[in-house]
């Protein structure tokens, strides 16, 4: 008997008075012991599957159809009380953000006891001896003192171990796993990974595993559910689906991918994005006909039925024979990688930065190195990748060139003239030809401003600032070479798509055209399709406009797509510089290895 | 209309709010014509008085007379107009001073905040009525420097709050994007920061509006306020203290008018403030 | 913990010394600058010129002010607060007679706030998703409008004049001795074993407790219930509800220990403002406490108890602040070690 299964299970919302689908007729079946990776990008759905498990959807959603059967009994049916029976003890869920997921007030200890008291382990004692084998069984050094530990004092890892810990104490039938690496380090993800592998054989569990990341899926799964829009288009075996997918959507999707798009070739560009769940509601036929490279008028008409393809691999698409003629195109010659370095656009020297903390009472104060030694240069017209984990120093880095905060020691010189004072001519020069596009969407752009305001900021400072028609011809060119329409000049940035609000970034940076754009983790919180917009849009702007970027990253498939030279950093300091192809192929320092190390082997 | 307006119209708390309040201006606005009589006026034959739908009432006096004579109506409408007076006046400078501190504090940080934020220290350490009180033996009485008084006291309050908000804005990725792209620090304060800090700086005013109508109150009522010959509704209340026994109603009317009053100016401040946080959520969607 | 706890308050008895010098300078300027002219309102109106002339230097009005205040200060330091005009007696004297009664006042006042806060805040967070919960949050607003001056009216013309259950002035019947132990009544009734006494001064303490923590406690009230709301929303709650923890417990043993941190800081200044109240409710319930004291010298200009008086609050006030810090600082466990 399957540990959970699916019949056309639908979920609808009420916004507005009108009904939207949010799951439609999802279908499929974990046995015990089994993984399944639930693959989509944001929107849809697949985070929905696992509230509908729980149970706690947001308020106006609603299971309206279908049935989720757990062990045969049905989720949907049961009362609260039998529901909370289940929660924590034959289910468990690993959370996405582990730091916000513990309650910070209260110890490790004390939370790990409450939750296993829950489970009906009486004696203190008892409950203690189970805890610490939990947490020793994650992997957690020292774990008696880690129960007197609050929260905030560990580390994301350590956090995301104590909760998989808690997950497993209760030897789940069925564990589901919601993101649960998305917001941690390369480095620590691999692990966290393999815990789960290793704690879900352990203990035969059944494990839903949800993920963006289609590499990720395809280390850890055995079945691979791809999600668009809302609906399961494609089901199967990993490798059957990886190496032979029916769907149009599973292939582009990999070809999107950075990471598994073939080298030389440029990644798939997928036209606009998923609709969003109002678009939805007024679309019919296959939802991803609009944007699918092979679809024809019949798929527009009705919504294709699921067709199955070999033993247990089925896709919702008529014409899956055609799936596999979608290939990349190979990668311009402008866009390679690998320019001439001309002249020398940007020299940095021997720079340090160090901070002081604040002195205590008694404690003397301490000093933190945050930059090392670094020393790199940039040449016109080149895009260098600068990857490291956090904490590494890499937007400290970004914050010196950029002039918003004195280096300690070090020279910093920007198109022959040396800045590394931030006078006010400093600031002049950087003015004219350093700008930032920053990482985060949502606070980077003023919500207060219209479109075409923001991009056009930069003609609004000095002392002559331009005239509103000048300003709104310009703003229409730059959307326009940023390959979105002029009607969203007069929007604000929360009418916009998180793909939309990082082209405008994009632009705001270019309008006086830099020479040199510092570009802080843009692409890090977008799906794959998105993603591969943006990065061919810079490549393509790189051309038309002429200029040279630090692309700073911790991805490590972005950065060979991109980058002709990558600089490695490390606890503030660059331990390894030099062309892409030469730093992947042979990895000189241990970090650089380990890097490339953490990247999900495939299948 | 933008956007904005027509959400913060539509919200009921502001706009029951902001009909007290405009009544409120009104009688305030008007007291001169829509007060029966001059509230200074004196009538020894008919002290103590009912109100006019009590046995003893009488039509002249609608809400009856105080101990020395003078019409309860009269005088709760005069003291409108120097509840709103202070209230306006106060809290305007209260806030404009307050704001100017807040915003240079929170935003260029250094020893300019540090000095202000020992003097905020110092300030606070004291209640309110305590300091108000001190300032008043120190000032002198009379509606001025009532006014000033308040100012004095409040703008810490405005200083404080305003000075975490700017500090919260100043770390968003624009307002650094303001300076990379060449924004003076003018430019970048009065374009990007303000206009994030002026909805919680419209709340906060509509409040200190409520405290300073309760201050002067307070003030009167202790007779360090206005004068004595000015009508005020603490000074009405401090009267009829008295006389509770022979004449309630002397002292319910100018409770209830203080109470309408501060409610008002609270309910508009709460409506704002949940129209506000509509909006943001809005933006930030 | 305790290690950090008393650093804290090592920290803040330094911080608070260059404080209150700055506040008792303020004081000082300010009194100095009045209106009116102390040594004249000290003597009899017949006096005349040369005889006030002889008063001002007697109370070292002539000289420049920096010279008063730090005569002033090095008198304080020795206990010396100066002699009230009015009262002929000692200044600092007259403060530590009155203040036990405005201390014991105002602690029971913030101990029926916090209950009202704590029991009112959960109430109306109970109340969220019921059609009564703009009633119940529109009912706080009009609490919170009600200053405490007109709490102490409403409670004096309720309960004293209309439904004649409770006394209304003073601390304690004038058929009885007061026992002077530590000048807290409550606490030298019972010493004495006198339960009558005890009674009566608990009634005679009851309207004008309750009308200052009926005025203070709906703020509380509020931010309590906005903080529970804030907390509902993070992670760990629903997190806690996947591990199949019940609402109550949620509520309870998570939620209400995080929503209590922000509801504190707020609690420390509204107490701050209890404090100042009493002096209102003190002069509406004839109370004889610090509050009276300080109106009457008002009326008086008699500066040194003004001075001292205003001292004494500003002392009550940083120590309340103190208190609430060292809370706060045991119940949030991130600001423990650095």
């Amino acid at each position: 008997m399957s540990v959970l299964e699916a019949r056309d299970l639908t979920v609808t919302a009420r916004m507005s008075g009108i009904a939207v689908p949010v799951l439609r007729e999802v279908s499929f079946r974990l046995g015990p012991g089994r993984i399944l990776g639930v693959v989509g990008e944001s929107g849809a759905g697949k985070s929905m599957i696992g509230r509908a498990i729980a149970h706690l959807l947001p308020s106006g959603f609603a299971i309206t159809g279908g049935s989720l059967q757990f062990e045969g009994r049905n989720l949907t049916e049961l009362r609260h009380r039998q529901r909370r029976e289940l929660l924590g003890r034959a289910i468990s869920f690993i959370p996405q953000g582990p730091l916000s997921a513990l309650n910070p007030v209260r110890t490790i200890g004390r939370q790990f006891d409450e939750h296993l008291a829950h489970l009906g382990i009486r004696r203190r004692e008892e409950r203690r001896e189970r805890a610490l084998a939990m947490l020793s069984a994650a992997r957690l050094s020292d774990p008696w003192r880690l129960l007197e530990r609050y929260p905030h004092q560990l580390s994301g890892g350590m956090c995301q171990r104590v909760l998989i810990a808690m997950a497993f104490a209760s030897n789940p039938r069925l564990v589901v796993a919601d993101e649960p690496t998305t917001a941690l380090d390369l480095t620590i993800q691999a692990h966290i990974v393999e815990l789960i592998a290793q704690m879900q054989q352990q203990h035969a569990t059944a494990l839903v595993f949800i993920t963006h990341d289609l590499r990720l899926a395809a280390h850890l799964c055995d079945e691979i559910m791809v999600m668009y829009a809302g609906r399961a288009v494609e089901y199967g075996p990993t490798r059957a689906v990886l190496s032979a997918p029916a769907h149009p959507y599973t292939r582009c999707l990999q070809l999107a991918n950075p990471a598994m798009c073939p080298q030389g070739r440029a990644l798939y560009l997928l036209p606009e994005q998923m609709p969003s769940l109002r678009e939805l509601a007024r679309m019919s036929g296959c939802r991803f006909a609009p944007r699918c490279p092979v679809a024809t008028q019949e798929c527009l008409q009705s919504e294709p039925p699921i067709i199955s393809h070999a033993a247990n691999h089925w896709a919702a698409c008529i014409r899956p024979q055609v799936t596999l003629q979608i290939v990349a195109q190979p990668a311009l010659p402008g866009a390679i990688p690998g320019a001439i370095p001309a002249r020398s656009l940007l020299q940095v020297e021997n720079l340090h930065k160090r901070y002081i903390t604040a002195r205590h009472m008694l404690r003397s104060a301490t000093e933190i190195s945050a930059v090392r030694n670094a020393e790199f240069g940039i040449a016109a017209n080149e895009f260098v990748g600068l990857v490291g984990e956090s904490g590494s120093g890499k937007s400290t880095l970004a914050k010196l060139l950029l002039g918003l905060e004195p280096p300690s020691a070090g020279r910093i010189v920007l198109d022959g003239e040396d800045v590394t004072d931030c006078s006010a001519h400093a600031r002049q020069v950087r003015i004219a030809t350093v700008q930032m596009v920053f990482q985060d969407p949502q606070s980077a752009l003023n919500p207060r401003r219209r479109v075409a305001s923001i991009v056009t900021q930069a003609m609004e400072a000095g002392r002559q600032p331009a005239a509103r028609d000048e300003r709104i011809k310009r703003a229409k060119a730059l959307l326009s070479d940023m390959g979105l329409s002029a009607e969203l000049a007069m929007r604000y940035p929360a009418q916009l798509s998180g793909g939309q609000r990082q082209r405008i970034n994009v632009a705001r940076a270019l309008c006086k055209v830099p020479k040199i754009l510092v570009a802080d983790e843009v692409v890090s919180g977008l799906d794959v399709s998105i993603q591969a917009q943006l990065l061919q849009l810079l490549l393509r702007l790189r051309d038309e406009f002429q200029f040279a970027m630090l692309f700073i990253s911790h991805d490590l498939s972005v950065v060979r797509h991109l980058c002709s030279r990558v600089l490695v950093m490390y606890r503030g300091e660059i331990v390894e510089q030099g062309p892409t192809e030469a730093i992947f192929a042979q990895p000189q320092h241990a970090h650089t290895r380990a890097l490339l190390s953490a990247v999900p082997a495939e299948y | 209309m933008s956007p904005a307006v027509s959400a913060t119209l539509r919200s009921g708390r502001v706009v029951i709010g902001l009909g007290l309040v405009l009544f409120l201006g009104m009688c305030a606005l008007l007291a001169p014509l829509i007060a029966p009589h001059d509230p200074a006026e004196q009538n020894l034959l008919s002290i103590l008085l009912p109100p006019a739908w009590s046995p003893d009432g009488n039509q002249e006096f609608p809400f009856g007379t105080d101990s020395l004579g003078r019409c309860i109506l009269s005088r709760l409408i005069y003291g409108a107009r120097t509840a709103m007076v202070v209230a306006i006046v106060a809290s305007l400078g209260a806030m404009l001073l307050g704001s100017i501190l807040g915003h240079v504090c929170g935003y260029f940080g250094g020893i300019v905040d540090w000095v202000v934020g020992r003097a905020v220290d110092v300030w606070m350490s004291f209640p309110p009525v305590i300091l108000s009180l001190v300032l008043m033996v120190g000032l002198g009485t009379g509606l001025d420097k009532v006014i000033m008084a308040i100012i004095l006291v409040d703008w810490t309050r405005f200083c404080r709050v305003l000075r975490s908000e700017v500090l919260v804005v100043t770390q968003r990725d624009y307002v650094t994007a303001a300076r990379l792209l060449g924004f003076t620090h003018w430019q970048t304060i009065t374009r990007e920061i303000l206009p994030a800090t002026l909805p919680l700086l419209i709340t906060l005013l509509s409040l200190e509006m409520a405290v300073a109508v309760v201050v002067e109150a307070i003030l009167s009522f202790v007779g360090l306020g206005v004068r004595a010959d000015e009508a005020a509704w603490g000074q009405m209340i401090a009267d009829a203290r008295q006389y509770i026994y022979q004449s309630p109603w002397n002292l319910l009317f100018p409770m209830f008018a203080i109470i309408i009053a501060v409610s008002a100016f609270n309910l508009l401040g709460d409506g704002l403030r949940r129209a506000f946080d509509v909006r943001l959520a809005q933006l930030a969607r | 913990m305790l290690p950090t706890v008393l650093s804290l308050l090592g920290r803040r008895l330094i911080a608070a010394i260059p404080i209150l010098l700055l506040v008792s300078a303020l004081l000082f300027c300010v009194l100095r600058v009045l209106p009116v002219d102390p040594a004249a309102m000290s003597l009899p109106p017949s006096a005349t010129i040369a005889e006030i002339e002889a008063q001002r230097r007697e109370m070292g009005l002539d000289r420049p002010l920096a010279l008063q205040y730090l005569i002033w200060l090095q008198r304080a330091l020795h206990g010396e607060f100066g002699r009230s005009i009015h009262y002929r007696r000692d200044a600092g004297a007259l403060v530590a007679e009155t203040l036990p009664a405005t201390l014991e006042l105002a602690l029971t006042a913030m101990a029926i706030a916090g209950t009202l806060g704590l029991c009112g805040g959960l109430f109306l967070f109970r109340l969220r998703g019921t059609p009564f919960e703009t009633l119940g949050d529109l009912s706080s607003m009009l609490l919170l409008s009600i200053p405490e001056f007109l709490w102490g009216l409403i409670l004096l013309f309720l309960f004293g004049v209309v439904l004649p259950l409770l006394p209304f002035t003073g601390r304690l019947s004038p058929s009885f001795m007061r026992p002077n132990i530590t000048g807290f009544l409550l606490l030298d009734t019972l010493l004495v074993w006198r339960p009558d006494m005890f009674w009566d001064a608990l009634t005679h303490m009851a309207l004008p407790a309750v009308a200052l923590g009926l005025a203070f406690s709906p703020m509380i009230m509020r931010v309590l219930r906005s903080s529970l709301f804030d907390v509902y929303v993070e992670d760990f709650i629903a997190q806690a509800r996947l591990r199949g923890i019940s609402e109550m417990r949620i509520l309870l043993a998570h939620a209400l220990k995080n929503a209590a941190l922000p509801t504190l800081t707020l609690a420390g200044v509204q107490f701050g403002f209890l404090f100042g109240g009493t002096l209102l409710v003190e002069i509406i319930y004839s109370y004889p406490g610090l509050g009276n004291l300080m109106v009457d010298a008002v009326r008086n200009a008699d500066l040194p108890i003004i001075q001292t008086a205003g001292l004494a609050y500003c002392v009550a006030v940083l120590l309340i602040n103190t208190a609430v810090d060292s809370l706060y600082l045991v119940l949030n466990p991130k600001l423990r070690e650095r």
